[in-house]
């Protein structure tokens, strides 16, 4: 037992010690050669692989993935395939080697009942076989479509190609099939439709119909060959494939993945129809970690990173449950178990972002908790990790599941004034998927700096307000989603699906539709503003992404990369959901830099283009057709905006109507962000630390890393002919400056201001930036009348308590946070008792409902900072106890009452559900004072153990004393206590009977009704 | 609770003495009937009133049942000790506003019957009265918010309250052992107060009249 003891605990120690190494998902099978193909033969147990260089097939039993027998077959087998009824096995050999060597490019059948085998020579290098339902097997060529039959040996062309250049043989050493063959084919999972990809020094694809045997394009034709891996899969129906990197449907390319290696011998795709996931490795460059992704097909959005111990090279296959993938790798077969995936040890994190609010009323060490959890329930090692000084976790090894502690020294950033980014990572030893990082983001600002943070994680890349609703929209890019927020309060209200890699969003001029541009999928998705939902999408012109887009009131424009990597400008039809692409624009070519952004004007006049390579462009929407083209700059970058005045902002310039360069605003301040004109004045956001691009000689700035300095928002008066700035004032945190996404564009479009014009909402480090309209109007002093519990608003006031503080000028904004825990900064206000900072619950100009503090005690002085500047000393008494019931219980139409809760039936008590003898009633107040165990100020109550009132607390019912099961903390809340008690026999009934709840002296009382 | 056990006490007290005046006769009349019957009851109402509104207070019209074991001690005098059960709303109403409550009524009851015709008529008209007790119980779902809730409170409990009982019907013998029975009755009780709390400073006051009229059948031995 305690050799068993010690070898658990060997074991435990030794993946505590060493979690580092990554885990890895997938079983290596080495054949001693290089795997062109694969058939999975489920009816005999079995795994075909072609040994290209071995000149064998190696048959992998699929009990034990051993290699039991070997086939020895023609030289160079390239591609298999096996007829439905699973008798032959056909494959293809790619002999093209030139003089001395004779070619011997051939077709082996090989007849599984019998283990008869026939090889036919080929007058041409095979690119693959695959068979279709009707068994016969579709062999292509170099030069031709072959029908063979298995069963008769005998052959028909079907159709021919031209222009295809293969390799020949030999090739210099360290090449690989895929990078000989150039070509895939496979047929869909109902084998009506053969689908292939072939093609050395260039790329096409075909898609061949089994019913009418007729051979059609596969909607990819390239020149440059750029098309890795040289990989082709199916769905079941065939309505979708898999050609390399591209997704094709019967209309053309929908989905791609833009970063890619273009390898053609590293990587794999299949599709599981039946999870509706796709299994991918796209290396994004040469020499990535071997990684799977598995990702739904409609639009790529990444589900889950497995890391993989080498990397695919070829097809893959799944077992008919789906519970097993087979993918061609580098040493031969990697097994796959991706149906229990849910059993392999994996990480999680409970929360995406952790944010710390530091202020200038707090500088103490805070701290935040993350859960790390394995999805499927086991025990995983893991080690957390950041790079970043004034940030500990605690403990930093440990076993899923597991909560570290993570806690940042304020004074590590006091001399910062925006938001540090610091990164926690996560590795394993076990874990074979890939953890996204958690976001640590440290804010610290002072008294001037204005604006509220509102977290959003993920990679944000455009901001877009609504003319006519109170909602702005972000567009997420990580998880292929647009963000809808609401103007009011700033929640999310919605998350819209969009198409791979959202770039960019535009409203149509009518204001019913928002449309989003995305630069991983040839679509551009239309969504109904009234009722956010989707509609049909516009489909671009085959081979065009949108990168930017813009809606005049004629024509809806769109920026776009043609695969071959050519810009163009995209007329979209919003009533045929199409687009096409101008031959001219106007007088000019269309032909556009590939940094490109659009930008109409909100009347709809004009559409502005503005280029990385600094030229602009304008589409004059009553000419439609473009008026102006001119290149001022040797590069632009940053802001872009127009006016409803004919006049537009690129970088840190303003253009006239025919864009000709009027001012240059100042560069001091920073990087241009963000630029929003308002009638005759304009916002313009800076980031201070990044060089700014001048508009004539700099290069665009890269987005680099997120600032950790505080934004700029400036105001400009535009009707000065000078154009001067009125006021500049610092926001919470910087803007983002350049985007950061897919496709990075250096113009970032990050400032909104509300339709309502209440607010001015900026896409910053941490989400975005809430700025009041009049952010930079002086205010005076706030100014402090009044503080009372917050529950029954009486003068009684413990710590640990909730307050209510009324005054003047206490906020400028509104503002409530559930944020955990409880920031001491809220809306620009901070506020201090005794010099500790107070957890702020909610801030407006009239009103604050804070916590005090758990260590305060007696007499005690209260001080409010805000922007305005710093209240007078306000003094108050804080008793050990003074309870207070809430009275914010609301029962239809009657509100105020008493939150005191029958158990029995859940409802507060009221006249009409009043108490009964036995009953036992849930009294939620404020005021018990410090607990046991202790619990931080700004935390809530703790749920196992419950945090219990240290001080002795009584509740009496017309005089009775009732027994009481609990009062403390009530779990999961911050400064809400709860006693639980039960009703005797003996109290006395009446419509009015006094509730007395009493500690350390103080007493509260409500009348209650009780009946039998 | 207390008010169930106590009308439980009542009761088998009620019973034990109603049960021995019955028997009494019975040793010399030597008819005895038992019987069971069904009907519908409606309900008077009364008034609440606080000084800015007012409403009507009562139970609602229901099903009534009812069980009878009953002596005819003499040509034209008998006695019967009955059952009687509704299941009702304690009911609230104001100004086209209406609040309602699940309730139910048990009462038990002794009524002296005087015939007009004697034993052995084939049709019995009647007479009847007496008193007893009855039990009023709150039985539905209590909710925090009760429209109307500033006049009354209808509540989840229960009270007893004594009964008087005055009827009249009609026995007709459908043969030697069976009698059908058509007869309406009005049973008196004080208003059930504390099913139907007036709300602070509220009154109501009176009695609660509930009519019932019933078709039963009796066997007679």
């Amino acid at each position: 037992m305690q050799v068993k003891s010690f070898f658990w605990g060997l074991v435990i120690a030794l993946a505590l010690a060493f979690p580092g190494l990554p885990g890895t998902f997938g079983k290596v099978i080495s054949i001693g050669g290089q795997s062109s193909d694969l058939v999975l033969d489920e009816s005999r147990g079995v795994l075909y692989i072609a040994n290209f260089t071995a000149n064998r097939i190696e048959v992998m039993s699929l009990a034990d993935y051993s290699i039991r027998t070997s086939i020895n077959v023609a030289p160079q087998p390239s591609s298999m395939a096996m007829s439905p009824d699973n008798r032959y096995l056909v494959i293809t050999h790619f002999g093209n080697y030139v003089a001395p060597t004779p070619s011997n490019n051939a077709l082996t059948v090989i007849d599984l009942t019998t283990n008869g085998k026939q090889t036919f020579a080929l007058g041409n290098p095979p690119l693959g076989v695959a068979f279709g339902i009707d068994g016969l097997a579709l062999v292509v060529t170099t030069t031709d479509y072959l029908l063979f039959d298995p069963a008769l040996g005998t052959t028909t062309q079907i159709d021919t190609i031209t222009g295809l250049v293969a390799k020949t043989l030999p090739v210099p050493p360290a090449n690989f099939p895929p990078q000989i063959t150039t070509a895939s084919m496979t047929a869909s999972g109902d084998g009506l439709t053969i689908f292939g990809l072939g093609g050395s020094s260039n790329a096409f694809t075909f898609a061949y119909d089994v019913t009418s045997r007729t051979i059609k394009p596969g909607g990819i034709v390239t020149s440059s060959g750029g098309l890795g891996p040289r990989v082709v899969s199916a769905n079941q129906d065939g309505t979708r494939y898999m050609a390399g990197w591209a997704m094709v449907d019967s209309k053309g390319i929908t989905n791609y993945f833009p970063k890619n290696s273009n390898q053609f011998n590293v990587g794999t795709t299949l599709f599981d129809s039946a999870r509706g996931v796709l299994y991918s490795q796209i290396p994004q460059k040469t020499g990535d970690a071997p990684e799977l992704k598995i990702s739904d097909v409609d639009n790529l959005s990444v589900r889950e990173r497995l890391q993989l111990p080498e990397n695919t090279a070829g097809k893959s296959v799944l077992s008919a449950d789906g519970n097993t993938m087979y993918a061609i790798s580098d040493s031969g077969v990697l097994v796959l178990p991706v149906g229990s995936l849910s059993a392999a040890p994996r990480l999680s994190v409970s929360q995406e972002d952790l944010v710390f609010r530091g202020n200038f009323c707090d500088r103490r060490v805070t701290s935040q908790q993350l859960t790390i959890t394995d999805p499927g329930g086991g025990s995983t090692p893991f080690s957390a990790s950041t790079a970043t000084a004034g940030v500990t976790i605690s403990p930093s090894k440990g076993i899923t599941p597991a909560t570290i502690t993570v806690s940042v020294d304020a004074n590590a950033f006091q001399g910062q004034n925006g938001t540090t980014t610091a990164t926690l990572t996560l590795q394993s030893s076990k874990a074979v998927n890939i953890p996204s990082p958690v976001r640590i983001l440290i804010n610290s600002k002072s008294p001037d700096q204005r604006g509220t943070i509102v977290d959003v994680p993920g990679n944000l890349i455009d901001l877009l307000a609504d003319p006519v609703r109170h909602r702005f929209y972000v567009i997420r890019q990580d998880s292929n989603q647009v963000l809808v927020f609401d103007g009011s309060n700033y929640t999310r209200i919605a998350a819209l699906r969009t198409g791979n890699l959202p770039s960019s969003m535009a409203i149509t001029f009518d204001r019913r539709y928002l449309l989003v541009g995305n630069s991983g999928s040839q679509i551009v998705n239309v969504f109904d503003l009234e009722t956010l939902q989707q509609s049909d999408p516009i489909r671009l012109p085959t081979g065009n992404v949108a990168l930017s887009i813009a809606c005049s009131a004629n024509a809806i424009l769109a920026a776009t990369q043609y695969f071959d990597g050519t810009h163009h400008i995209i007329r979209l039809d919003l009533n045929s959901r199409s687009g096409y692409q101008p031959a001219t624009l106007g007088v000019f070519k269309n032909l556009t830099d590939a940094s490109v952004a659009l930008v109409a004007s909100p009347n709809g006049s004009s559409i502005m283009a503005v280029q990385g390579d600094g030229s602009v462009l304008l589409y004059d929407a009553v000419q439609d057709t473009f008026t102006v083209s001119r290149k001022d700059f040797a590069s632009l970058s940053g802001a872009y905006a127009a006016s409803i005045f004919n006049q537009y902002a690129a970088g840190n310039n303003l253009l006239n109507s025919s864009l000709v360069p009027v001012k240059q605003f100042e560069s001091a301040s920073g990087a241009p962000s963000g630029f929003a004109f308002v009638d005759q004045t304009a916002f313009r956001t800076t980031v201070p630390g990044l060089s700014a691009p001048l508009g004539s000689t700099a290069g665009p700035v890269a987005p680099a890393v997120p600032s950790s300095a505080a934004g700029i928002i400036q105001r400009l008066d535009l009707t000065d002919p000078a154009g001067n700035i009125t006021r500049a004032t610092r926001m919470a945190e910087s803007a983002l400056v350049g985007t950061t996404g897919i496709d990075s564009s250096p113009f970032s479009r990050t400032l909104a201001p509300l339709y309502d014009r209440n607010a001015i909402v900026n896409l910053t480090v941490s989400g975005f930036t809430v700025l009041a309209w009049d952010y930079d109007a002086s205010v005076a002093p706030p100014r402090l009348d009044r503080v009372v519990n917050a529950a029954d608003l009486g003068p009684g006031l413990a710590p640990g308590g909730l307050i209510s503080i009324f005054g003047d000028k206490l906020s400028p904004v509104n503002l409530a946070t559930k944020e955990i825990p409880v920031p001491t900064a809220l809306g620009d206000s901070c506020l201090t008792v005794n010099g500790l900072p107070v957890p702020l619950l909610f801030v407006s100009p009239n009103q604050i409902n804070a916590q005090l503090p758990f260590e305060i005690l007696g007499n005690v002085t209260l001080i409010l900072r805000t922007p305005g500047g710093v209240s007078d000393n306000f003094n108050l008494k804080v008793l050990p106890g003074a309870p207070g019931v809430f009275r914010s219980g609301v029962a239809g139409p009657v509100m105020d009452i008493p939150t005191i809760v029958r158990q029995s039936n859940g409802e507060l008590l009221t006249a009409s559900n009043p108490i009964h003898k036995g009953d036992t009633i849930v009294i939620y107040l404020t005021g018990l004072g410090q607990t046991l165990p202790a619990v931080g100020t700004g935390l809530p109550g703790p749920s196992n153990p419950p945090a219990s009132a240290l001080n002795t607390t009584q509740v009496t019912l017309g005089g009775v004393a009732l027994p009481l099961y609990f009062a403390g903390l009530s779990p999961g809340e911050v400064g809400v206590y709860q006693i639980n008690a039960r009703i005797p026999s003996t109290v006395p009934l009446g419509l009015s009977v006094p509730l007395s709840i009493s500690e350390s002296g103080s007493t509260t009382s409500i009348d209650v009704r009780v009946v039998e | 609770m207390k008010h169930l056990r106590l009308f439980m006490k009542q009761l088998c007290a009620f019973g034990i003495l109603i049960g021995s005046l019955a028997v009494v006769p019975s040793a010399t009349a030597q008819t005895w009937e038992v019987g069971g019957g069904v009907g519908g009851s409606f309900f008077t109402s009364q008034s609440v009133k606080n000084a800015l509104s007012s409403g009507d207070v009562t139970l609602s019209n229901a099903v009534a049942a009812s069980f009878w074991l009953a002596n005819n001690s003499s040509h034209l005098i008998g006695g019967e000790l009955r059952y009687d059960y509704e299941n009702t709303n304690l009911k609230l109403k104001s100004a086209g506003t209406s609040a309602t409550l699940g309730a139910d009524t048990h009462a038990f009851h002794y009524d002296f019957l005087l015939h007009f015709t004697p034993q052995g008529s084939r049709l019995r008209p009647f007479i009847a009265a007496g008193g007893g007790v009855k039990l009023y119980r709150g039985i539905g779902k209590e909710s925090a918010f009760q429209p109307l809730s500033s006049l009354a409170l209808l509540t989840k409990t229960s009270e007893v309250k004594p009964l008087i009982s005055v009827g009249a019907g009609l026995k007709f013998a459908v043969s030697k052992s069976f009698q059908v029975r058509i007869e309406v009755r009005d049973a008196l009780t004080p208003f059930p107060k504390t099913v139907i709390a007036p709300a602070q400073g509220d009154k109501i006051g009176g009695w609660l009249q509930d009519f019932v009229a019933m078709v039963g059948l009796s066997l007679t031995f």
